[in-house]
């Protein structure tokens, strides 16, 4: 009963939290309009009050990026807020429930009003902030907002009560509980924590950038919000060429790489000289140490236009010169070819490894039955090895919005000749980085964009195979 | 632990051999001994040519085996070994710096969420693991270690960015969880020992082919890393060897097309011998040391894939 009401406050805040409300009221309009600089026919586009969903069209009109970034998390935040209250009232309406009996019910609705207190409390410091910024009072907090933070204080108050009597009859006990018990621990985590923020968490607001026009007058942090323009001129030229390279070859390189990994190691399995077992696995293995530079070194000695060794083979026989370097047609079979090169040894380990675990005695009974080498391939190991070529074809399937950019970089380099048929997202974006500071907008779009798909697709895979199969699941 | 790669599946000796079995080995030792020259050949094309004259390399082309054979090309590197040394030497510190730091911050983790007793041991792992399957993008990334942390030129922007990886992370606690059994921590714990008496002293003594398998993938990384030289550098004194070799690529490259284009003489240039020399130096130790520590590499391959 208890869940029902809370969930039924948690209603309420979200309903406060849809765009029929707004957030923001703009008073001495007039002043207002002038200071940032907006003229009569742009006046109508502006509206007396915003709520955070249309916040980000007067962003655009300010011409203030700071405020753009403040705007975009203003935009996260109440997503999370929305995201986290529906699936509150989901659970405690359906009565899901993991773990220890409400705990995790109540973790979920403290995550909710928590994110929702955020949201009017970040609202608060946007106007404050952008009063500043303005030297003047041009907008002030809707009613609204005062009423979603009380609200959202008191529940979180009162589940956290909720939560003390149902940890006391669990013996659970709470993060502050658990600091002081496993102190060492998080201690030992704090380096980890700090490489993981400075690598990877904080970067993850820079995609801010993307919705920004960059030049270097106003700096990173002050450039024009732009909104989605950097998308849309994606869109327009480079997003569909860059999409099809990058999921294209690493289809190919995934299905072919599994194949011939797959058949490889059958073959080394299959060989009983103990030496010639660990030599060739050893060779084969090895092109996966060296450095893609040294790839590079290699590829161009054969494939060099006067000296290359080919062109040497092929002129000895009498046949024309082959310019490999200005010809784009040619590199996708040469970029699969290295990339398989370089990683058959190392899937080769991996399924090696399951066929050297499956039970001789299996291959036994089936010799005495008359089964021959095939048939014992195809009715004994390859089923063997079936869950480890999902799991890896799960792995791989997640990052096919990635590329192997090493690969492609050393091997192509600035080559724009070859571009359209061997540019992926890595390099489009290294390129941008190193040499047009002016695109950081549109290089942050196309990897906002690679990355976003990417996730999508491993929550997409991920789901269906957890449906099917939670055993072979990522997560 | 990796399963032991040796252990024979085949027909026993006694059990005389069909001709059908005979047919597939003859294939199956076709086969192998064709992928393994393949694998090797470019790597005998390099060396060979480190060791043949360059005016034979420029009227006769790459080949197989060294024709005229020289050391002129090694000659030319060493005797003025000032540049290839600093590159060396810097590679050397970037591996042994980020190796030693990075595997001490992988244990350490691996430590913490391997431990039963962490209440938020999944919670930590799974942030760990998200940062594999979603991030910011290239150019946030850059800019952060770029613009906002000012390590433009700094050998820190260099090491630091590779110190920690998802994969990695999990492989150790794969090998901590494999390695020490729950009871010995535990009757640790009952006898008094705190959690860095345990990691010292129970966890780190048993724990060596996790920490050379780590460490060395880590190494490896560092050794053939050159993309963090290109992006941070701003003085070719603290570029990595990789970096080094790709620069002297490209720089005799461009200039081979400017002096084609203005017919200008390219005696000056580093020859191709001398690049290919380049290159075997680059990347000889990490070849020399391949057949020692492959194994690490396997069990590191084979413990990651299971699922952690």
């Amino acid at each position: 009963m208890r869940n029902k009401w809370i969930s039924g406050i948690s209603a309420v805040c979200l309903i406060l939290a849809l765009p029929f409300f707004n957030w923001i009221k703009v008073v001495n309009l007039v002043a207002l309009f002038s200071r940032i600089g907006v003229t009569k026919d742009m006046a109508k586009d502006l509206l007396t009050g915003y709520n955070l969903y249309n916040l980000l069209s007067f962003v655009q009109y300010a011409n203030q990026g700071v405020l753009g970034l403040f705007a975009m998390v203003l935009l996260i935040l109440t997503a999370a807020a929305i995201y986290f209250n529906v699936a509150f009232i989901i659970r405690s309406l359906l009565g899901i429930k993991k773990g220890k009996g409400e705990l995790s019910l109540l973790a979920a609705g403290k995550c909710a009003f928590l994110f929702e207190f955020l949201t009017a409390a970040a609202t608060i410091a946007f106007v404050i902030f952008s009063n500043a910024k303005f030297k003047m009072t041009g907008f002030l907090p809707g009613a609204v907002v005062y009423i979603e933070l009380v609200i959202s204080i008191a529940a979180y108050i009162y589940i956290k009560i909720l939560e003390k009597k149902e940890r006391d009859k669990y013996r659970e006990h709470g993060l502050w509980v658990e600091l002081k018990r496993n102190w060492v621990l998080f201690v030992m985590l704090i380096p980890t924590f700090v490489y993981f923020m400075i690598n990877n968490y904080l970067p993850m607001l820079g995609v801010y950038f993307a919705f920004t026009s960059f030049n270097f007058r106003d700096g990173l942090w002050s450039s024009p919000f732009t909104g989605f323009k950097n998308f849309e001129f994606l869109i327009k030229a480079d997003l569909f060429r860059l999409t099809k390279n990058t999921v294209l070859y690493n289809v190919v390189f995934i299905g072919i790489g599994n194949i011939l990994q797959i058949f490889f190691a059958i073959l080394v399995s299959r060989v009983t000289v103990k030496w010639f077992k660990k030599t060739s696995q050893t060779l084969m293995f090895m092109p996966y140490f060296v450095s893609f530079v040294i790839l590079k070194v290699i590829v161009y000695n054969v494939f060099e236009y006067q000296y290359g060794l080919i062109n040497n083979l092929v002129t000895q026989m009498g046949g024309e010169r082959i310019d490999f370097y200005n010809n784009p047609s040619y590199w996708p079979f040469l970029i699969t070819f290295f990339y398989l090169w370089k990683n058959i040894g190392y899937g080769m380990v991996v399924y090696l490894a399951t066929i050297m675990g499956i039970d001789n005695e299996i291959y036994e009974a089936a010799r005495v039955d008359g089964a021959n080498e095939l048939q014992q391939i195809w009715y004994i190991t390859l089923p063997h090895i079936k869950p480890t070529f999902i799991i890896l074809l799960l792995y791989a399937l997640g990052s096919i919005m990635k590329g192997q950019f090493e690969l492609f970089y050393q091997l192509i380099g600035n080559n724009g000749v070859l571009f359209n048929a061997t540019d992926i997202f890595d390099t489009y974006v290294y390129r941008i980085t190193m040499t047009q500071p002016l695109s950081i907008g549109l290089g942050t779009a196309a990897g906002l964009y690679q990355s976003l798909f990417g996730f999508l697709i491993i929550v997409l895979v991920n789901y269906i195979v957890k449906k099917r199969n939670p055993e072979y699941a990522l997560f | 632990m990796a399963r032991d790669l040796d252990y024979e599946p085949s027909a026993p000796k006694t059990i005389k051999k069909s001709t059908g079995t005979k047919v597939f080995e003859a294939i199956a030792y076709t086969l192998l001994i064709l992928g393994s020259i393949i694998c090797v050949l470019p790597f005998i094309i390099i060396v060979s040519g480190s060791f043949t004259d360059n005016a034979t390399i420029l009227t006769q082309g790459y080949s197989l085996l060294p024709r005229d054979f020289t050391l002129s090309a090694y000659q030319t590197i060493f005797k003025s070994p000032k540049d290839i040394l600093q590159a060396y030497k810097m590679t050397l510190y970037y591996t042994v710096v980020g190796t030693g730091l990075g595997l001490m911050m992988i244990t350490l983790t691996g430590y913490v969420i391997s431990r039963k007793e962490f209440k938020y041991r999944n919670t930590v792992s799974f942030l760990i693991y998200f940062t594999s399957i979603f991030g910011g993008g290239m150019i946030p990334w850059y800019l952060m270690y770029a613009n906002v942390l000012g390590l433009k030129g700094s050998t820190l922007a260099i090491w630091f960015p590779a110190l920690m990886s998802p994969f990695l992370v999990i492989l150790m606690r794969t090998f901590i969880v494999g390695a020490v059994p729950d009871a010995i921590t535990e009757s640790a714990k009952i006898d008094g020992a705190g959690h860095f008496t345990i990691f010292f002293r129970i966890v780190l003594p048993v724990l060596k082919p996790g920490l050379a398998t780590v460490g060395l993938f880590l190494a490896l990384g560092y050794w053939n890393d050159w993309y963090r030289s290109s992006m941070f550098s701003t003085n070719s004194s603290t570029w990595q060897l990789q970096f080094y070799l790709y620069d002297l690529l490209n720089a005799t490259t461009a200039m081979k097309q400017m002096a084609s284009n203005v017919s200008m003489k390219t005696a000056d240039l580093p020859t191709e011998s001398v690049k290919l020399a380049m290159a075997v130096v680059a990347t000889g130790p990490v070849l020399l040391f391949y057949p020692f520590v492959q194994r690490f590499f396997v069990s590191g391959i084979t413990v990651g894939a299971v699922k952690g």
